[in-house]
């Protein structure tokens, strides 16, 4: 599925991207092509990437490449398919009532649910606010736990 | 159910009249609509077709920038050649008719006549209703009697000046020979006066550049001699900037150098001077000033096929080095900027990368020139504060894990604490 977005293996290329994406949300997707969780994702984010395309990019990231590990450990990506969103190289937090804030753990359960999230994430920055909350309802939201440092 | 049979009953017979009167009228009313060329039997009701508005603003636009080509000289009546009377004609889309240029002695004289004219008008009047133009757009398509009369004015005043010349048709667009041999006649003979007010037959927007502003000067001075000029004096002096530029390119060209050019100008005022008092005087000096300045050949101008001044501007701009970001905004993202909201996030960034992408596309930056080890701005998981501390945080990560492997290593051998009476005792 990896192969309809453009997908990044090295550090450099998501440096650009994030450089070079102006006034557009973007999406990183941290994951690996063949997790399914991933593959469901990917399906979900390559069927979007049109209809959001005015006010979002999207790229996949291959948490396995030697390159992406600095990426990996800053953003503190644990599970995968974990989603990052980006606006003017800044990054962009979700309340979503899960425990981490910082990211979008999971896959969406359908594409809309995708869309509207990015969508909340730009409108919340066009407005200057670099938290928003999840629009979606709970029982869309995948659940997951997080252990500090491996407690 | 009464209801429903009853409006079973009813329903028939409306249903047919009603159709019946609706194909009556389409099958009477087929018509050819002018702008889109095609036969409807709509009505009214074709004018609001998208494809209608479409096709009539473009047929309007069409005529429209006819119009603007007549209006020019409506502005600026010229002399009209009689060998180019029959090539000039003008198709009124309003009326349905060809106006021709025959007979008349200035160019579009009939046209302008035309779109003033009350048929024009009221043909006007009736396309708009008809094809639903507006009638606000009506001004734009015919000529008010306000600069009909002008305009005759200026004819009749150009008419009266052009009657004391001898032939018109040989004094426009004379080849380079004739305007060499007359640039060097006028030097020899010149109090000709008959030649200036031949000129003088010219309005600002019109001249012939090139070749008659060597006779500009005697003109002019013709002119205020007469009395009858009331715009010569400025515009006076530009021919002679003109004239001069023109000299000297055709010097420059020409076998000859440039300093002769100068020498042959200087000559020509001087004469000037002596010929037309004080009142060209003034212009006069304002000219050798600007041939001063222009002394410089390398830059070149029109005549010698050099690029003109604004273009070096553009150079400039790639030659420039890179502006400080924040200080001078590209007119492009100003606009841009304003459209965005200015508080959202990182618009700042925004800003300063867009016009760093700009300079590297002009290839005055390098491109990817970033710090290999740049990260973005993040806020981490279990970080308390601002994002950049997340970033401090994650630094001393990095340097970290040696240590913590080296310090781990150390801490391996643990040993049971065996206390000193135990010692003593198993020493013991």
């Amino acid at each position: 599925m990896s192969y309809l977005l453009k997908t990044l293996k090295k550090k450099e290329e998501v440096d650009s991207m994030i450089r070079d994406t102006i006034d557009k949300l973007l999406v990183l997707r941290f994951g690996r092509s063949s997790d399914s969780v991933c593959l469901q994702l990917d399906d979900i984010l390559s069927k979007s990437e049109r209809e959001v395309s005015k006010f979002a990019s999207i790229g996949l990231v291959d948490v396995d490449s030697e390159e992406i590990q600095v990426y990996t450990k800053y953003f503190d990506i644990t599970l995968i398919p974990s989603t990052v969103f980006f606006f003017n190289a800044h990054h962009m937090k979700m309340d979503s009532g899960s425990a981490d804030h910082t990211k979008w753990v999971g896959a969406f359960h359908r594409k809309q649910d995708f869309i509207d999230v990015v969508e909340e994430i730009f409108r919340g920055a066009m407005k200057g606010k670099l938290i928003v909350n999840c629009p979606l309802p709970p029982e869309r939201i995948p659940k997951f736990q997080l252990l500090y440092k491996d407690m | 159910m009464e209801a429903p049979s009853e409006t079973n009953n009813a329903n028939p017979s409306t249903v047919t009249t009603k159709r019946n009167s609706k194909t009556k009228g389409k099958n009477n009313d087929f018509e050819f609509c002018k702008v889109c060329k095609l036969n409807h039997n709509q009505g009214r009701r074709h004018n609001y077709f998208p494809n209608h508005i479409k096709s009539l603003s473009s047929f309007l636009s069409r005529f429209q920038s006819k119009i603007s080509d007549v209006r020019f000289f409506l502005k600026n009546p010229s002399l009209l050649r009689p060998e180019l009377a029959s090539r000039n004609r003008f198709w009124c889309v309003f009326c349905d008719s060809d106006v021709t240029e025959h007979g008349s002695s200035f160019a579009c004289e009939k046209a302008i006549a035309h779109l003033a004219s009350v048929d024009h008008l009221k043909n006007l009047k009736t396309f708009m209703w008809k094809h639903g133009g507006g009638m606000e757009r009506v001004d734009r398509f015919q000529v008010s009697e306000a600069d009909l009369a002008k305009y005759e004015q200026k004819c009749i005043s150009m008419k009266n000046e052009g009657a004391s010349e001898q032939s018109r048709g040989a004094l426009i667009g004379p080849s380079n020979d004739i305007h060499n041999e007359l640039k060097f006649d006028y030097i020899d003979n010149f109090d000709r006066n008959h030649i200036g007010s031949r000129n003088s037959s010219f309005p600002n927007g019109v001249l012939p550049l090139q070749n008659h502003t060597n006779e500009k000067y005697q003109v002019s001075q013709s002119d205020l001699s007469g009395g009858a000029a009331s715009n010569t004096s400025s515009y006076d002096n530009k021919s002679l900037l003109l004239a001069s530029n023109a000299k000297r390119s055709n010097n420059v060209q020409g076998k000859s150098s440039l300093t002769e050019g100068h020498l042959h100008n200087g000559l020509v005022y001087s004469e000037k001077r002596e010929a037309n008092g004080e009142v060209s005087s003034a212009g006069l000096l304002k000219l050798t000033q600007i041939s001063s300045t222009v002394h410089n050949v390398d830059v070149g101008n029109v005549h010698s096929g050099a690029p003109p001044p604004w273009f070096d501007t553009t150079n400039r701009i790639h030659l420039d080095p890179a502006p400080k970001p924040g200080t001078k905004m590209d007119p492009v993202t100003k606009t841009v900027k304003s459209k965005l909201n200015p508080k959202r996030v990182g618009a700042a960034w925004a800003e300063k990368r867009k016009l760093e992408m700009e300079m590297e596309r002009r290839g005055v930056l390098l491109t990817n020139r970033f710090d290999a080890n740049w990260l973005p701005n993040f806020g981490r998981v279990w970080q308390s504060g601002s994002r950049k501390e997340s970033l401090k945080e994650f630094a001393v990560e990095a340097k970290k894990p040696p240590k913590d492997e080296i310090e781990s290593d150390s801490s391996v051998q643990l040993q049971p604490y065996i206390s000193k009476r135990m010692r003593r005792e198993a020493n013991g």
